[in-house]
């Protein structure tokens, strides 16, 4: 990639090449490129057909069926559209929410704006290591609480949350259990049957699909209430008018298959990447990872490293495209919030990068950015006041 | 869009690939060391002076920090080679905001670095402690 080590994957991915080819098949005059909602023709009929298959892949990666899923642009809007619309149509019952503090913004914000209507959000917070025990979410249940909010892997540090037993924690009383799956959909096994989701967020972009397309996985007996946050053609069940992006669909759809179909064997490759860049990263004194060592998943490492300041690191860094821990999609240089929740301080935040791992990422490629991180912390320490040597 | 990240400038990337005056000086006759800054909140500077008579004679830094941080303050090893006490008093950061084209939301770390520099004045040898 223009002689850049990409160790993104956590943002985003590149398109699998067998997407795009299928994406394709969406767009032009030779294609399925009409409306699927347009069923009175043939074409729209075909594009119809699509949409289907695509839906039925995607609810088959998470153990759900094909008639659970509504699209949407992405896992913001699904989360939002879950958390709100829930929260909106479960009113009555209650008006307390339970989530963790360091769930992705697309959740933080949707429960802030829940507050402001009036809804009351306990925000749990995590062990050092980033796990949200189920017994804290037990502790944190009210009468009142109708929903629970807990993402499968943190986009940040890596780590997986038990979501299967705070699901059938919540599923014993009764209470909505709502799972940002975005990071770990299609990369680490989910069954929203057996882990008792009854609202699971998805997106295309992190499993080598489109962007701007995801999807809302949700209960279907006993039947869940939602008010929608969009209102128009009625598409999606009345749950999400605008007309269905085929070629985005179809695109979520092949990137689900194919990550599923080859789940186990990336899963072990990336893995074992991962840790080669951990035991090579590790070498240098004063490194540690974030989040807990074995209930993670493989893609992501977040390290901070003590002794150089995030942004001069990233500056020695030009040959790789990495994360900070400085706020992610800002262009501020906030320390992370996630790494604040695990206890770290403002300094230690911002020395810290995260590294994440996909379906191309090549041995060569880890043993570069190894080389390339020891020696920008070498360099940078050699000018730092005092404290440690590389 | 080039591979250039255009946060940065053409003498902050230079300076940051030759960390020109980096390093320190042994304690000796005339040689003055100062600290400015806080490691917690992100910047932290050491600068060391060899003083002969009224005049700096050689200056190193050390800094913890961002890019226009540390190019700042190799920029200043350079910039007050030769200066006297009078001049370390009067030296303003403001003179990097052009030559290092740094952002607004980073004068505060000049604001390190001109704390540094006066540091020297006050520590200079043989002179009364200023009460600034």
């Amino acid at each position: 990639m223009n002689g850049v080590v990409y160790l993104d994957n956590a943002a985003t991915t590149p398109v699998d090449p067998r997407v795009v080819e299928e994406m394709l098949g969406c767009l032009d005059a030779t294609g399925d490129f009409a409306n699927p909602s347009a069923t009175g023709h043939a074409p729209g009929r075909r594009a119809r057909a699509r949409v289907e298959q695509a839906r039925a892949e995607v609810a088959a990666a998470v153990g759900a069926s094909a008639a659970q899923v509504i699209w949407t642009s992405g896992a913001t809007e699904a989360d939002n559209l879950a958390l709100l619309g829930a929260a909106h149509f479960y009113r009555s019952r209650g008006q307390h929410l339970v989530t963790s503090r360091t769930e992705h913004p697309a959740v933080l914000d949707a429960c802030r704006q829940l507050e402001r209507e009036g809804f009351e959000v306990t925000y749990l917070k995590p062990a050092p290591d980033g796990l949200v025990e189920p017994a804290q979410v037990e502790a944190a249940l009210r009468p009142e609480t109708i929903m629970v909010s807990l993402m499968h892997v943190n986009n940040e540090i890596g780590v997986r949350q038990d979501v299967g037993a705070v699901g059938r924690l919540c599923r014993e009383r009764g209470i909505l259990f709502h799972v940002d799956a975005a990071q770990g959909a299609g990369k680490l096994p989910l069954d929203v049957e057996k882990d008792c989701i009854d609202l699971l967020a998805l997106t295309a972009h992190k499993v080598h699909g489109p962007k701007g397309v995801g999807a809302l996985c949700l209960r279907l007996e006993p039947r869940l209430g939602l008010v929608p946050l969009l209102y128009g053609g009625g598409q999606e069940r009345g749950l999400r008018s605008g007309t269905l992006p085929t070629h985005q669909i179809v695109g979520m759809g092949a990137a689900y298959r194919i990550a599923v179909a080859g789940m186990e064997e990336e899963s072990s490759r990336i893995s074992t990447l991962r840790d080669l860049l951990w035991t090579g990263l590790a070498r240098l004194p004063g490194v540690r990872m974030n989040g807990h060592a074995t209930q993670r998943a493989p893609g992501i490492l977040s390290v901070t490293i003590d002794g150089v300041e995030g942004e001069s690191l990233l500056f020695e860094l030009p040959g790789l495209a990495v994360a900070s821990g400085s706020a992610c999609a800002t262009t501020h240089a906030e320390p992370s919030y996630v790494l604040r929740a695990l206890g770290h301080g403002d300094r230690l935040a911002q020395s810290t990068l995260r590294l994440s791992l996909g379906r191309f990422t090549t041995r060569s490629e880890v043993d570069c950015a190894v080389g390339a991180i020891t020696a920008a912390v070498g360099k940078l320490r050699a000018v730092a006041p005092g404290g440690l040597v590389a | 869009m080039t591979g250039l990240d255009p946060r940065y400038g053409a003498e902050v990337r230079r300076r940051m690939a030759t960390m020109s005056g980096a390093g320190d000086l042994a304690a000796g006759p005339g040689v003055v060391r100062v600290a400015a800054g806080d490691r917690e909140q992100g910047t932290e500077i050491v600068l060391a002076a060899r003083i002969d008579g009224d005049r700096v004679v050689e200056l190193r830094f050390r800094a913890f920090g961002c890019p226009h941080l540390i190019a700042a303050a190799s920029w200043v090893t350079d910039r007050l080679r030769g200066a006297s006490r009078t001049d370390l008093e009067r030296w303003d950061w403001q003179e990097l905001v052009t030559t290092l084209e740094v952002p607004p939301a980073k004068f505060g770390r000049l604001l390190t670095l001109q704390d540094a520099v006066r540091a020297l004045a006050r520590n200079w040898p043989g002179a009364l402690r200023s009460t600034v």
